[in-house]
């Protein structure tokens, strides 16, 4: 084997033999000795990170998980814990290793916008690791660590220039962004030299199978071999396969995940209720104009749009209008222009949200402060509105809130307001341990969508159990929701491992 | 390193360095940097970039470095320092830039015989580290007799305690070296390297292992198409540089010793 060595030392004895520099200090020489022999590291296995960082004291899973990482999947994994477990301390360990083993030199964390500035603030202060966040006039040359957002590293000129970089370590927090492989996304960093690669997400699978596989070919590829294969094994129905203990074999050999209860640390329990609610009788009217829809005209058979009109109208007439709106604006057809405008004309004459009310009902039971999840902005205005008309105080949380704002927002409601309105995108990366109360007042297709909203609050740090309502309306599309939420969690569980309770036992309550 | 040895490290290195200790208390000192030191440990070239172009005077930085901030009762300003961190990490790099070459005398007390003799020895600490996509790293100390040719393991921690100083004792003889110490330097290569070739190399074959395990998985991925993609070359490169095995020697620090 090659062994490489450097003369530099030799030189520099050379110049002192000829007296052509002074020698050294004695005690500074076993001193020197000393740090070199205190540092060393004496074994292939084993953290030596712990040592290096006194003002952090990393759970037993957190250590497990880096130490499985780096010994056996050879710092290629996907982190998948569930939400509020600390993946990022987890990577943070496994980078702090790399980087003292002298394995890592440079490396490059990919993460959403939002979360950048927790990253740099993280990896400096408790890894002592100078992070930066990319801006667009640095050069990547002079920088080691670098946290930059996925949406400006996949674009030019940003993509081209961490291509000419040779990073050793890539992570990618958030990695279910990554489920689909015909985004820019998933090719950027399918381009990527990945010789050490940390993909983190709580929730590797979201609606079926393939997601996982293509995540896993990202890391590995041909783990799971090649792509004919797996489908040909696991496709017989996109749901239901027989080789499940197989795949969960190999998914084990890339993908380490801890749940609250493998944790050996005491979790406040989650009560999750599926409260159901009967439309009123004029909401209901308008529910069925709308399904008629696709009758009146072949303009509407699209299902992408009914299905929008109907979630719509299960959660506020507000958001249902501003699709009708738009319709009728577009229609040609005078006959069905009249049938838009006759639902228009009920839909703003309901007087009476009854989710809303129910909203309304739990929230001044819970007495407490409240999470709020809706899909729609325009629900979330009304909902505030609809609030503060009943004395109750809250405030709004987007994802287009830059970190500032969301410090703002969160602190108001810690501080001064009963419940947060918060939509899909404010859910990532917050984190809200003093609540304890989450309401999912619209439902998403997406089950790990809720176990993301739900991971707001309870997470590490939670001493409350955590109240979870889900808001579904009887007989309309938000039954067929729930039950495909259901099929998808079963999936979920099948590959990957069990979920902590998403959803109640909604079946059998209705 | 606990607290309390950072501590007396810094102590240590400092008055070593001749930097004034300003304030000693128990968990934090104030000192006094050279103009030297400033240089070595505070990153701020473009500073003495621009005094020393403009005659400026300079005006080496005074720091606190607090070594034990959970036992520290009053509020002090300063840099919190402890294992690992980076500031840290540069005093030690620092000490190994100004602790790398001695030439040592033992001194000696006049013995019965007459006048003591000393005799020439080439000492070097070596550090060898493993590479693959994990690390090993160990250390050997060894040393040399310049008359005789006789090498020693472990030599640091014989002569460590010995009462050592830079002058030659005016009461002890010294023997001129028979081996010239780059002679020796060689030797103790070629010892250092016949160490490594001995030890067991069962991680390098376990490496190649895990590469080959990987490497077919990643043909059978690619297996069908008849054109492979630039990812392709891409993870093979990527998994080569992951799984290389690789031996780096260095030396940490050496240097001529005259003992009995």
């Amino acid at each position: 084997m090659i062994i490489e060595r450097s003369s530099t030392w030799k030189e520099g004895f050379i110049e002192r033999l000829e007296n052509r520099e002074s020698w050294d200090n004695w005690t500074l020489y076993k001193m020197s000795y000393d740090v070199v022999k205190t540092n060393l590291i004496t074994d292939f296995t084993g953290l030596q990170s712990p040592k290096y960082l006194p003002n952090l004291t990393p759970l037993p899973h957190q250590l497990e998980v880096a130490q499985t990482v780096i010994e056996r999947m050879n710092g290629k994994a996907i982190l998948a814990d569930e939400v509020g477990l600390g993946k990022t301390i987890e990577a943070g360990l496994i980078m702090k290793e790399y980087l003292i083993r002298g394995l890592v030199k440079k490396a490059l964390i990919l993460a959403p916008a939002s979360l950048i500035n927790q990253w740099v603030e993280e990896l400096n202060h408790k890894f002592y690791i100078p992070a930066i966040a990319y801006r667009k006039n640095y050069g990547l040359d002079h920088y080691n660590v670098v946290v930059m957002s996925m949406d400006m590293a996949k674009r030019s000129p940003h993509k081209e220039h961490i291509y000419e970089q040779d990073y050793d370590l890539i992570i990618v927090d958030e990695a279910h962004k990554l489920k689909n492989h015909k985004t820019k996304n998933y090719e950027f960093v399918q381009d990527l030299k990945k010789k050490f690669c940390l993909l983190l997400t709580a929730t590797p699978i979201q609606n079926n199978l393939f997601e996982l596989f293509h995540l896993i070919s990202l890391l590995k590829p041909g783990h799971l071999g090649d792509y004919e294969t797996f489908q040909a094994a696991f496709s017989a129905s996109k749901h239901n396969w027989e080789n499940d203990e197989f795949l969960k074999v190999l998914v084990n050999q890339v993908m380490v995940r801890n749940r609250r209860q493998d944790t050996g640390i005491e979790w406040t329990s989650r009560r999750v209720q599926t409260i159901p609610i009967q439309f009123t009788q004029q909401e209901k009217e308008v529910y069925d104009m709308i399904l008629e829809l696709k009758n009146i005209s072949p303009e509407f058979s699209s299902p992408f749009t009914m299905i929008t009109l109907q979630k719509e109208m299960c959660s506020s007439k507000e958001a249902t209008y501003l699709t009708l709106n738009e319709m009728r604006q577009k229609c040609t057809d005078p006959k069905v222009v009249r049938y838009i405008e006759e639902i228009i004309q009920k839909l703003v004459a309901l007087e009476i949200n009854a989710k809303a009310e129910k909203a309304y009902e739990i929230i001044t039971e819970a007495n407490d402060k409240v999470i709020l999840f809706t899909e729609y902005r325009a629900s979330q205005a009304y909902l505030q509105w609809y609030l503060h008309s009943k004395g109750i105080t809250s405030v709004i949380f987007n994802g287009k809130f830059k970190a500032s704002k969301r410090d703002w927002m969160k602190q108001l409601f810690k501080d001064h307001a009963q419940v947060l309105i918060a939509t899909e995108s404010g859910g990532e990366g917050i984190n809200l341990q003093f609540c304890h109360h989450v309401i999912n007042y619209d439902l998403p297709w997406n089950p790990m969508k809720l176990e993301q909203r739900i991971g707001r609050v309870h997470r590490l740090g939670q001493e409350h159990d955590v109240h979870i309502y889900n808001l579904a309306i009887e007989q309309t599309i938000e039954e067929d929701i729930l039950e495909l939420l259901h099929v998808k969690i079963d999936v979920f569980e099948k590959a990957v491992g069990e979920l902590d309770s998403i959803l109640s036992t909604f079946k059998q309550s209705i | 390193m606990y607290p309390q040895q950072i501590h007396e490290y810094l102590i240590r290195f400092f008055k070593e360095n001749n930097c004034q200790i300003v304030k000693e208390h128990d968990h934090y000192i104030t000192v006094q940097l050279t103009i030297d030191m400033d240089k070595k440990i505070m990153n701020r070239p473009y500073y003495w970039q621009y005094i020393e172009n403009t005659d400026g005077v300079p005006s080496p930085a005074q720091i606190t470095l607090i070594t034990d901030q959970n036992k520290l009762t009053e509020d002090i300003k300063g840099e919190v320092l402890h294992f690992g961190s980076p500031r840290l990490n540069q005093i030690f790099q620092a000490t190994n830039d100004l602790g790398s070459f001695v030439h040592m005398y033992e001194r000696v007390a006049e013995n019965s015989n007459g006048q003591p003799i000393l005799t020439p020895w080439l000492g070097v600490n070596y550090k060898v580290s493993y590479f693959s996509d994990q690390t090993k790293e160990m250390l050997y100390s060894l040393g040399i007799n310049l008359m005789t040719g006789e090498m020693k393991h472990s030599f640091q921690e014989e002569i460590r305690e010995l009462d050592l100083d830079a002058n030659m004792p005016k009461n002890a003889f010294d023997l001129m070296y028979i081996i010239k110490p780059l002679r020796g330097l060689e030797r103790l290569d070629a010892a250092v390297e016949s160490l490594i070739q001995q030890d067991d190399h069962t991680w390098a074959d376990e490496a190649k292992s895990r590469w080959q395990k990987d490497r077919q998985v990643l043909e059978h991925f690619y297996e069908a198409m008849d054109n492979k993609p630039e990812c392709y070359e891409m993870e093979k490169k990527a998994m080569d540089e992951q799984y290389q095995t690789k031996i780096k020697l260095d030396i940490v620090n050496g240097g001529l010793f005259y003992i009995t």
